[in-house]
């Protein structure tokens, strides 16, 4: 059975042995989330994107709100706190510039996990 | 062979959406279901008509992508609508009250805020509804054998009195 080396890394910010567990170590099953994983946190970080050039709080917290979800399926329980206090500061409305430094994180992470994934899913094929 | 229990899950988000299919449908292996996946309530409603499922999980915010999409509570009053029976378990991510007393009052059979561990919370609601479920069934199969049972005896008496009727 294919090893989840991703999670002997400390340094890698993805931990999958939730997915694992969800999945029963279902190698299709979690290849399907793998796969869909890669085809929408890219779109979410550009949809967050737009939303925070055009100050649309209400937008910048729903898309923050929906990645919560998203990433703790993968364990990246780093982006947590990040998505929680972007959904906060656009719930009220403020502080687009904290938001934008926030989003800057965000994406810095992001970017790790999704290369991360594309590694690891090479050995469900 | 049993009929699969049918399931609709309506969430906007698809990975969130495919990680719970695949974990109700490990978790609960040994039963027959079918899930089928909506990101809107509108298509989910589309589908309602045709194929009336018995549970529906149903995310509370439905417009991340579609800004003009019903929100769960108007969803939840069209299923109620169309099937009352059908049971339905609210998902939001938000720990409001307001929402969890509105879906109540609306008809939901169960609230679940999502956390980390919102798959193990819906795989237990899950567990409760289908004993409900196969308890109701059974309550539906004793009322039929005594309905038979009833029609049997009344048979037996009418048939003894006809005969004690035309030995007289």
């Amino acid at each position: 059975m294919h090893q989840l080396n991703i999670n002997k890394n400390a340094a890698n910010v993805c931990d999958l042995a939730y997915l694992t567990e969800i999945m029963a170590g279902k190698k299709t099953l979690i290849k399907g989330i793998m796969d869909r994983f890669l085809i929408q946190i890219p779109e979410e970080l550009s949809n967050l994107k737009n939303a925070i050039a055009e100050e649309k709080y209400a937008s910048i917290q729903s898309y923050a709100h929906t990645m919560k979800s998203s990433v703790s399926i993968m364990g990246i329980t780093t982006l947590t706190p990040i998505l929680k206090l972007m959904e906060d500061l656009a719930k009220l409305g403020l502080d687009i510039k904290k938001i934008e430094e926030l989003n800057k994180q965000l994406n810095t992470i992001c970017n790790k996990a999704l290369s991360e994934i594309t590694n690891e899913s090479v050995g469900y094929l | 062979m049993k009929t699969p229990i049918n399931i609709f899950i309506v969430d906007d988000n698809q990975l969130f959406a495919m990680s719970l299919k695949a974990d109700i449908e490990t978790t609960f292996a040994d039963r027959p279901i079918k899930i089928s996946l909506f990101e809107i309530g509108e298509k989910c409603m589309d589908r309602f008509k045709r194929s009336t499922p018995q549970l529906v999980i149903l995310d509370y915010y439905l417009n991340t992508n579609h800004p003009s999409a019903a929100n769960g509570i108007k969803v939840l009053d069209w299923i109620k609508k169309e099937n009352a029976d059908t049971y339905v378990i609210i998902l939001t991510g938000d720990d409001n009250i307001d929402v969890a007393v509105k879906s109540f009052q609306h008809g939901a059979s169960d609230y679940i805020v999502k956390t980390e561990t919102t798959f193990k919370k819906i795989n237990y609601s899950l567990l409760n509804m289908f004993n409900v479920m196969e308890a109701r069934n059974d309550v539906r199969r004793y009322k039929r054998l005594l309905r038979l049972l009833f029609l049997c005896v009344a048979f037996f008496i009418g048939g003894v009195t006809a005969i004690f009727i035309y030995a007289r």
